[in-house]
């Protein structure tokens, strides 16, 4: 059945040609990336040729860079309150967007979609503006808000499609055997989606730790992750360490992301198996 | 993650909630994300209107309604100028990232069978990484005393002292850093549009006699145009007003528009010029997003 398929999209030359091409891009998109760890290990001030030899000094000293460390605490309770935010609104905007009669539903989707679009610095100079006529002084509050703005399109793009999977007859029947809106949602819904609140929240997260376009603008006095690395690139002996730190912060939002998909996956699985050992007669 | 939403809302079982008129409390649950865009998104972009035409000012006292930063930046200015520039290298970057990346869609979707969500995981991981890490990358690779000059120093190809000197800081870098950030994001709705694609027209294209060539042509490629040109806005609207990659890798020559609204509200301290071109830019992506408009419904974008 495949074989028919398989030559009217593909010829045997032209399968090679897409090998070689996809492997192509695959060094492309990782060498940049495995040079940047192989010079986090090199026994130089500067990441340059030749190699010197094998040192992890670049790792030590940012453990005992106070400041660094600090950023990086400042980065992760923005993230931690902005993409919990991303989350509820998200939520919120998810469950009206997969119901189908709503007024003005394609307007209010346009909306909160658009700042997937929007150039940053669009949203940036807005919010700078924003905040400078409202007399609200710039920090990490600031930063939260902006970064709520740009979180809630990826929280909705990842709850909507869950949310549209959801077998509706669970909830009639839990509202049919006299449980209220909220007792609906608390003991049926939010277990069902919680895997897609995690992925959404985790997502956010990793968007708000990594931004630095909007948190230049409005971030006062506060030093986010990015905006001190960002500031340290003036130096330029000190580029090991930074890459070094952004080593580890690869490395760490790659295993959580990858975790969570993992993990929402066995749960959905889980769940399916279970609506399926069970069929409603 | 995005992939996976898609994957599994395609078969559509149970859409939605089958009540045909909500109540005012459903209306009511999107009033707190709508306030929330509206209050930290709309109302900046009409105070950015408002600061445009002098009705607000920076400098207190000097406001009054005027349309001269408008006539000033329309009539030839440099601004201007440095906007067609982004234009044109946001288009050579959408249009390479594209052509690039279909082929690699094309492949996973068609081609490669049971192990295609492997490998495109593996096409899509780098955009989780840090995107400030993948512009430094580039910014140690091409400098002077970079990856690839002291490489070629080393080797003796180049003389030590003289390097490739446009490696760095030229359009070259901003090109070909946004096309590395930009190529991950692109393959996704092309590989969505040609994996939903049915079969079964492909096998009857061969049926009727056509050749590999005239069956791409003529239904391959027009069933996954939608995929095409979502992918192509999804970079070519957001690099317009590009503005960090530019920064760090562009130097004089690579500046774009972003830059330029950055240093009105930066350095120049010229909020009335800064806000005629941040307008200026919303508008044109206001304008975009409506030609584009029926490629960026949610329906699109959340499920393919």
């Amino acid at each position: 059945m495949a074989a028919p398929l398989m030559d009217i999209a593909v010829s045997r030359n032209g399968r090679r040609v897409l090998n070689v091409w996809f492997g192509i891009l695959v060094v492309f998109l990782y060498a940049p990336l495995g040079l940047l760890l192989m010079f986090s290990f090199n026994d130089n001030n500067l990441p340059v040729f030749p190699l010197r030899g094998f040192t992890t000094d670049a790792y030590e000293a940012f453990a005992a860079n106070a400041e660094l460390r600090a950023s990086v605490v400042t980065s992760a309770k923005v993230a931690a309150v902005s993409s919990a935010l991303a989350v509820l609104l998200g939520l919120l905007a998810a469950i009206v967007l997969v119901r189908r009669h709503v007024f003005g539903k394609s307007v209010a989707s346009a909306l909160l979609l658009s700042p997937l679009i929007v150039p940053y610095i669009a949203l940036a100079i807005g919010l700078l503006v924003f905040f400078n006529e409202a007399s609200v002084s710039p920090g990490l509050a600031t930063i939260v808000m902006g970064h709520v703005v740009l979180s809630i399109p990826y929280t909705i793009l990842i709850l909507v499609p869950r949310l549209a999977r959801l077998d509706v007859r669970l909830e009639e029947a839990s509202r049919d055997l006299g449980a209220g809106v909220f007792q609906t949602f608390r003991l049926i819904t939010f277990p069902l989606i919680l895997p897609a609140l995690v992925s959404a929240y985790l997502v956010a997260f990793v968007l708000s730790f990594d931004e630095i376009v909007v948190a230049s603008f409005i971030a006062g006095d506060a030093t986010t992750f990015p905006l001190y690395l960002f500031s340290q690139l003036r130096f330029p002996t000190l580029l090991p360490q930074v890459i070094a730190v952004a080593c580890i912060v690869m490395a760490a939002s790659v295993l959580i992301l990858v975790g969570a998909e993992i993990a929402r996956r066995v749960a959905e699985r889980r769940l399916l198996g279970e609506q399926a050992a069970e069929p409603v007669p | 993650m995005a992939v996976e939403a898609q994957k599994i809302a395609a078969p559509k079982p149970a859409r939605g909630l089958r009540r045909p008129r909500p109540g005012f409390a459903t209306t009511a649950l999107l009033a707190p994300p709508v306030l929330w865009l509206g209050i930290f998104f709309l109302v900046p972009v009409v105070l950015i209107f408002l600061y445009s035409v002098n009705i607000f000012a920076f400098f207190p006292g000097t406001q009054g309604f005027s349309l001269d930063a408008w006539e000033n930046f329309l009539d030839g200015s440099p601004f201007l100028d440095l906007f067609w520039k982004s234009i044109r290298m946001s288009l050579i970057v959408s249009v390479v990232s594209v052509v690039a990346a279909y082929p690699i869609a094309y492949y996973l979707a068609l081609i490669a069978s049971k192990r295609k969500y492997v490998l495109l995981l593996l096409i899509l991981a780098p955009f989780l990484v840090s995107y400030f890490l993948r512009i430094l990358a580039w910014k140690v690779i091409l400098g002077d005393q970079g990856v690839v000059n002291t490489f070629l120093y080393w080797t003796n190809i180049r003389a030590e002292g003289d390097p490739v000197s446009w490696l760095l800081y030229s359009q070259f870098t901003v090109i070909l850093t946004l096309i590395y950030v930009y190529v991950p994001f692109v393959a996704l709705p092309i590989f969505v549009a040609l994996e939903s694609l049915d079969r079964r027209l492909l096998e009857a294209a061969a049926d009727l006699g056509a050749s590999r060539w005239q069956a791409f042509r003529k239904v391959t490629l027009p069933l996954s145009m939608p995929g095409v040109v979502a992918a192509f806005i999804f970079v070519f609207i957001p690099t317009i007003g590009e503005y960090f990659t530019p920064l760090l890798v562009g130097g004089v020559d690579g500046t774009m528009f972003g830059n330029a609204i950055a240093d009105q509200f930066g350095q120049s301290l010229n909020w009335l010029n800064g806000s005629v071109l941040s307008f200026f830019l919303l508008v044109v992506v206001a304008l975009l997003m409506g030609v584009f408009a029926r490629y960026l419904t949610i329906r699109r974008v959340a499920t393919g």
